[in-house]
């Protein structure tokens, strides 16, 4: 349809635009002064330094390459779990007879409501007593949720079951009835539970900051705040650390950004 | 589903077979969040009641905990704090990410829009805790990007997190640069959903585009603003990382917030048992807020 370009278009494309600029300028600052001489803040182009020096020092004089070992693990760890768990429960919940399972399953939505905070002390303390501190299960084990399960079981719903029932018939046992024909077809929920786990198992912070307390098993936003409260003067290193933060999540967002709205759009929609 | 199952009248074979293989698929997560949700809200509970240290022993002491939280100046403080930052933040970004989902579905239906969505979305990635740091440097009083932008304007530095005024609303300023585009991207998805013919009906009728907003788009979108009003107040309520990370609770104790408050009296004062009855009571409001949010979704639909 051809209409008329209001002025009042006009100044909502302009200050829409401002806004999307006003969410890029910390990111384009944060990198920019990621590659300036570690000691300015004020940004001159004779302090622009294409180098990465500032990358080299974080990574290896400041315990960012353990910290990036450490969450690689934890979100490849996090990802397969969270994937494999809560893909079995949906299964379960969905094509299965299984008696009062429709209460354990609001059982599970109700978790969602509780708030990380309150169930941190006794987890802090059981983590204790299980000699749990400083592993990679720590971080990882905590992560399987409600969120994921409603979210596969959304996808499960389409999974015929004439399908399966045709491949039983056909002699094809329980276990590759679930691999072969069920997980294939809720392959578009596992990207976006993939992602959802990458960006929380990635982010995470108050627990792996209890948790895992020795330096050598930080993971990056736990060594990010620690750098940066020990040097605040080194913004061009800490500013190297905080992109590296964001490096792979941005890289993620950018080859499956379909995915990432999808995702939230159908877990908001939730109620 | 549910009807085709409650009418077998007796359990077969094979369909209690199925029931245990069914168990058996739900059973690894079950056993996950059984210990690490379930069980921890029980301990939660009970060590509420208690003195613990962890050094030594849980000591029973009934409600003393809790009838010591309402003469607690830090926790009335940071209580206030935390509303106060609700306050700002909700509002703000629900506001925001409405108008621009709204414009950019109304008049912005191409590549240019979705570029602009995908931009605005990007914050959303950013963990908490490098959004901080970025805009802590931001915020430098000597330097920092937004006082050389003052300073060229001609204005003098502003000290905004060393402020009692400004600390908490320029941490609130974060919180919403990052919420925003979470939101804009579910508003969004609701208001593709208004059917395309209510809307072209009402162009055929003359409405201007502030009234199809008004008196169309905003009413339909009514129970997505519910929930992400109530999604915005339990995570603004429960601000932690980015209150740790840019003030740590100062100055003074102008930006304590509950969470925050939780942690130092848990980890820094070892004061289990009376952190947990801090936390039991955010406990209690946050279910307190979603029970609110049911009632409303109820009357509303009916």
């Amino acid at each position: 349809m051809k209409k008329r370009i209001s002025p009042l278009v006009v100044t909502g494309v302009v200050l829409v635009t401002l806004f999307a600029v006003l969410c890029l300028l910390p990111l384009i600052y944060m990198v920019a002064v990621s590659f300036t001489d570690s000691e300015t803040l004020y940004i001159r182009f004779k302090d622009l330094r294409p180098s990465l020096y500032n990358y080299w020092y974080a990574i290896v004089k400041r315990d960012f390459g353990t910290a990036l070992k450490n969450s690689v693990i934890t979100v490849v760890g996090s990802c397969l779990l969270v994937d494999i768990a809560s893909a079995m429960a949906a299964y379960g919940f969905e094509k299965k007879p299984v008696p009062g399972k429709e209460a354990l399953f609001q059982g599970y939505l109700a978790t969602m409501m509780i708030p990380g905070q309150v169930i941190l002390i006794p987890m802090f303390v059981m983590f204790n007593r299980a000699g749990l501190t400083n592993t990679y299960a720590a971080l990882i084990l905590p992560m399987v949720g409600a969120f994921g399960i409603f979210l596969m079981r959304q996808f499960m719903v389409a999974v015929p079951n004439e399908l399966l029932e045709a491949a039983e018939i056909d002699g094809c046992g329980e276990m590759r009835r679930f691999i072969t024909i069920v997980l294939p077809l809720v392959q578009p929920a596992l990207i976006t539970l993939t992602i959802f786990t990458f960006n929380a198992a990635w982010n995470n912070f108050l627990w792996p900051l209890i948790i895992n307390t020795r330096s050598e098993m930080r993971v990056l936003p736990v060594t990010m705040s620690t750098l940066a409260s020990n040097s605040t003067t080194n913004y061009g290193m800490v500013m190297a650390g905080a992109t590296l933060t964001f490096l792979f999540p941005f890289i993620l967002y950018i080859f499956l950004q379909k995915q990432f709205v999808e995702g939230i759009a159908l877990g908001g929609v939730k109620g | 589903m549910s009807i085709a199952t409650a009418k077998k009248p007796r359990w077969s074979p094979r369909r209690r077979r199925q029931a245990v293989i069914g168990a058996a698929y739900i059973a690894p997560s079950f056993i996950l969040m059984a210990i690490f949700n379930v069980i921890p809200i029980f301990l939660s509970i009970y060590f509420s009641f208690t003195k613990y240290n962890m050094a030594s022993p849980p000591v029973w002491i009934g409600l003393e905990n809790y009838a010591k939280l309402f003469n607690n100046r830090v926790l009335t403080e940071s209580l206030s704090n935390t509303v106060r930052y609700v306050l700002i933040t909700v509002p703000v970004q629900t506001v925001l990410s409405l108008l621009i989902a709204a414009f950019i579905a109304e008049h912005l239906k191409n590549r240019y829009g979705s570029l602009m969505r995908s931009v605005i979305f990007i914050p959303v990635i950013v963990s908490l805790i490098a959004s901080a740091t970025v805009w802590n440097i931001m915020y430098q009083p000597k330097g920092g990007l937004i006082n050389q932008f003052l300073n060229a304007l001609g204005f003098d530095s502003v000290n905004f997190l060393g402020k009692k005024a400004s600390a908490l609303p320029s941490v609130a300023v974060v919180a919403i640069w990052k919420n925003t585009g979470y939101y804009m991207v579910i508003y969004y998805a609701g208001v593709m959903n208004v059917p395309s013919d209510v809307r072209e009906a009402a162009i055929v009728d003359g409405a201007t585009a502030i009234q199809r907003f008004w008196y169309i788009t905003l009413p339909i979108l009514k129970p997505i603003t519910y929930m992400i009003v109530t999604l915005g107040i339990i995570g603004s309520f429960q601000v932690f990382d980015l209150v740790y990370k840019m003030t740590g609770g100062g100055p003074g104790r102008s930006t304590y917030t509950v969470a925050y408050v939780i942690y130092t009296f848990a980890f820094q004062d070892k004061n289990y048992g009376y952190a947990s009855a801090v936390a039991i009571c955010l406990l209690i409001v946050i279910l307190f807020i979603h029970l609110i949010q049911t009632l409303f979704f109820k009357e509303k639909d009916a």
